[in-house]
């Protein structure tokens, strides 16, 4: 820096003895005025590029070269007429002031530069920081998540085990003839009929709830292998209720399918599930002897719109999107009355999944008159390739 | 024979109270179920079980809140069935006026044994308006008159404190006592929070009354929750 500075000096003083010097050896052809406001130029570019100290420095520098060279009389500090005086003064004040100023305007200016990167500096902290406290919420949101599910999952599998475990002591109770304090009346056949039932119902439960944790974790993981081929919805429909069949048996199903629907590209197991899925909730969670309705149509371009409805107590606006969470159960059993094991709560949870893989939508909307449930969803029907469609719906022909 | 004790069974489970009612009914005991609080309150009023086992997490009023309007309105006995997880919830029922709990999953016999407990306990002569000087259960037998404690007939000193625990621990035989209601009753309620003062008088207690105070028969701890007295035989 010290180096620079002593430069910078140099650089002045030399840069107006060389001025000096060429308009001296021009002579005659310069008048005073044009020397005057030459040395006034070097003097601005020295305040400009070096600041103001070398620039007062110039200006002196300058003032006396003018004095001594181009004022008369020459060769001498001496001024003779009173109106160079004047004129010198004017000079040194001009250029005392250009140098200030130019010199100040170049201060604000590296000033201002510095004050802009701070603010950049400022601003890159602040998002770093903001990025790194958003991060650290989202985590602490997963984590929030993640136990609220442990939470449910543990409740999930504890309920099951809870009437095993209390049922097979029941059990184990009365063989075992433990009479402590009380007489125990012997179980009769139908209520050790009842515990077995409620051993095997519940292992079931377990074991479903299991099954679905795995398919769901598939999902989440993106692991959701698609096996996707042309197939007719009438066919995945007719499979989805037949396997609902022990759950509809008390209700009215009516199917309607667009006539001409064409052929989907879809995994057709997977859409039956969310098909099956849809049925089932909808007979557990509407009174028996109702009706149930089953539809499949165009919904716009590209796209086959499916519904499920039923006539049962609905779902409230504000729960229609939870009820696709896992684990969330809009109602926690199903009739009271019916010994119906309740739901594993991720029967939604996995329609939405499978819908989604297929890249269509699903949502809950209300049934016809504002009762009941309306579930639909939206699958695209596939790559539009003719050629393909022809091979697949012709082979598919064939096998049938 | 007396007549049957009536048991209430409030659980939003199905299957539990499928089990339940047939696991109690062969004990010949009267049972009613209920899907949720409220109408567990309405079976109540109406029937006027002995006993009520409730779960705690259910719809249309928890377990929790049942337990007040209970307490607000009877001193029948109340288990509470919690899951690991809810020992919070399991506490301030407690701490409401519970008077047990089962952790699920249980065994049916487990529960029988709590519910013979507190059936035992509500059976118990109430001492209305008369003095109570002598308190005997079990191998206890305390004198509040003349302050002379006996375990199996062996005079033990306790200082003034431990006989107050003691006292509390025989007329609450057998009932889950959280630390917060023992704490409140013995030393008000700013001192809720000091934990450590009754671990202290419970070791000191044990030391006097226990054969062996690191394997404790009468003063049980109930972890997380507080302490059992169980007078023996």
């Amino acid at each position: 820096m010290g180096l620079r500075r002593w430069l910078s000096y140099l650089v002045a003083a030399f840069s107006i003895a060389a001025l000096t010097t060429v308009l001296k050896l021009l002579g005659a052809h310069v008048n005073a005025t044009t020397v005057a406001l030459v040395l006034l130029l070097d003097v601005l570019l020295i305040a400009t590029r070096w600041g103001s100290l070398p620039a007062l420095a110039a200006s002196v520098l300058a003032m006396l070269c003018f004095n001594f060279f181009f004022l008369p009389p020459f060769g001498t500090f001496i001024i003779a007429a009173w109106d160079n005086w004047i004129a010198l003064a004017a000079f040194l004040i001009t250029a005392i002031t250009a140098g200030q100023l130019s010199a100040r305007a170049k201060r604000r200016a590296e000033e201002a530069e510095v004050g802009r990167r701070e603010i950049e500096r400022l601003y890159s902290e602040m998002q770093d920081a903001f990025k790194l406290a958003s991060h650290a919420e989202a985590l602490k949101q997963s984590e929030k998540l993640k136990s609220a599910l442990l939470d449910a999952v543990t409740h999930d599998l504890r309920t099951p085990l809870t009437a095993i475990k209390a049922s097979i002591t029941t059990l184990l109770d009365e063989i075992r003839g433990r009479t402590k304090t009380e007489p125990l009346v012997a179980l009769d056949a139908e209520s050790r009929l009842e515990m077995m039932e409620v051993i095997d119902e519940e292992s079931d439960r377990l074991n479903r709830f299991i099954g679905g944790l795995i398919e769901l974790a598939r999902i989440e993981a993106g692991e959701m292998q698609l096996r996707r081929r042309w197939g007719a919805i009438d066919e995945i429909i007719s499979a989805a209720l037949l396997r609902a069949e022990r759950f509809t048996r008390d209700h009215n199903v009516h199917v309607v399918i667009e006539r001409e629907l064409p052929v989907v590209r879809v995994d057709d197991r997977a859409v039956s599930e969310v098909v099956y899925t849809l049925v089932e909730n909808a007979a557990k969670y509407s009174p028996a002897g109702t009706s149930i309705h089953i539809s499949a149509q165009r919904g716009g371009e590209g796209l086959i719109q499916m519904s499920v409805e039923d006539r049962g107590t609905g779902v409230p606006v504000e729960l229609r999107d939870r009820v696709f969470d896992k684990f969330f159960r809009a109602t926690r059993d199903g009739d009271i009355s019916t010994h119906q094991p309740s739901g594993t709560g991720m029967g939604l949870a996995i329609a939405k999944g499978i819908v989604e893989a297929h890249d269509g939508r699903i949502w809950i909307e209300s049934g016809a008159d504002e009762k009941g449930t309306r579930v639909v969803f939206t699958l695209p029907i596939g790559d539009e390739d003719p050629a393909e469609m022809l091979k697949t719906s012709v082979a598919g022909n064939v096998k049938t | 024979m007396k007549e049957n004790a009536r048991i209430l069974v409030v659980d939003d489970e199905p299957q539990l109270r499928r089990v339940l009612r047939t696991g109690l009914m062969s004990r010949s005991y009267d049972v009613r179920a209920a899907a949720d609080g409220l109408t567990a309150l309405d079976t109540f009023n109406d029937w006027h079980p002995d006993l009520v086992i409730t779960d705690l997490a259910m719809p249309n009023m928890d377990g929790l809140e049942l337990c007040r309007r209970l307490r607000a309105i009877s001193q029948v006995p109340i288990i509470v069935l919690s899951a690991k997880g809810e020992e919070q919830t399991k506490v301030e029922a407690l701490d409401i006026g519970a008077d047990d709990f089962v952790s699920k999953p249980f065994g049916i016999d487990e529960l029988l044994a709590r519910v013979r407990a507190s059936l035992r306990r509500a059976a118990r002569p109430v001492t209305n308006g008369a003095v109570l000087t002598v308190l005997e259960a079990g191998d206890f037998r305390i004198d509040l008159e003349s302050r002379n404690v006996t375990v199996n007939g062996r005079e033990i000193h306790l200082t003034p404190k431990e006989f107050d625990l003691l006292t509390y621990l025989m007329k609450h035989a057998g009932k889950v006592l959280t630390h917060r209601t023992l704490l409140t009753a013995l030393w008000g309620g700013n001192y809720v929070e000091q934990n450590e003062y009754l671990r202290v008088f419970v070791g000191n207690l044990r030391k006097k009354i226990e054969i062996d105070a690191s394997g404790p028969r009468y003063l049980l701890t109930e972890p997380w929750v507080g302490y059992r007295f169980d007078p023996g035989a």
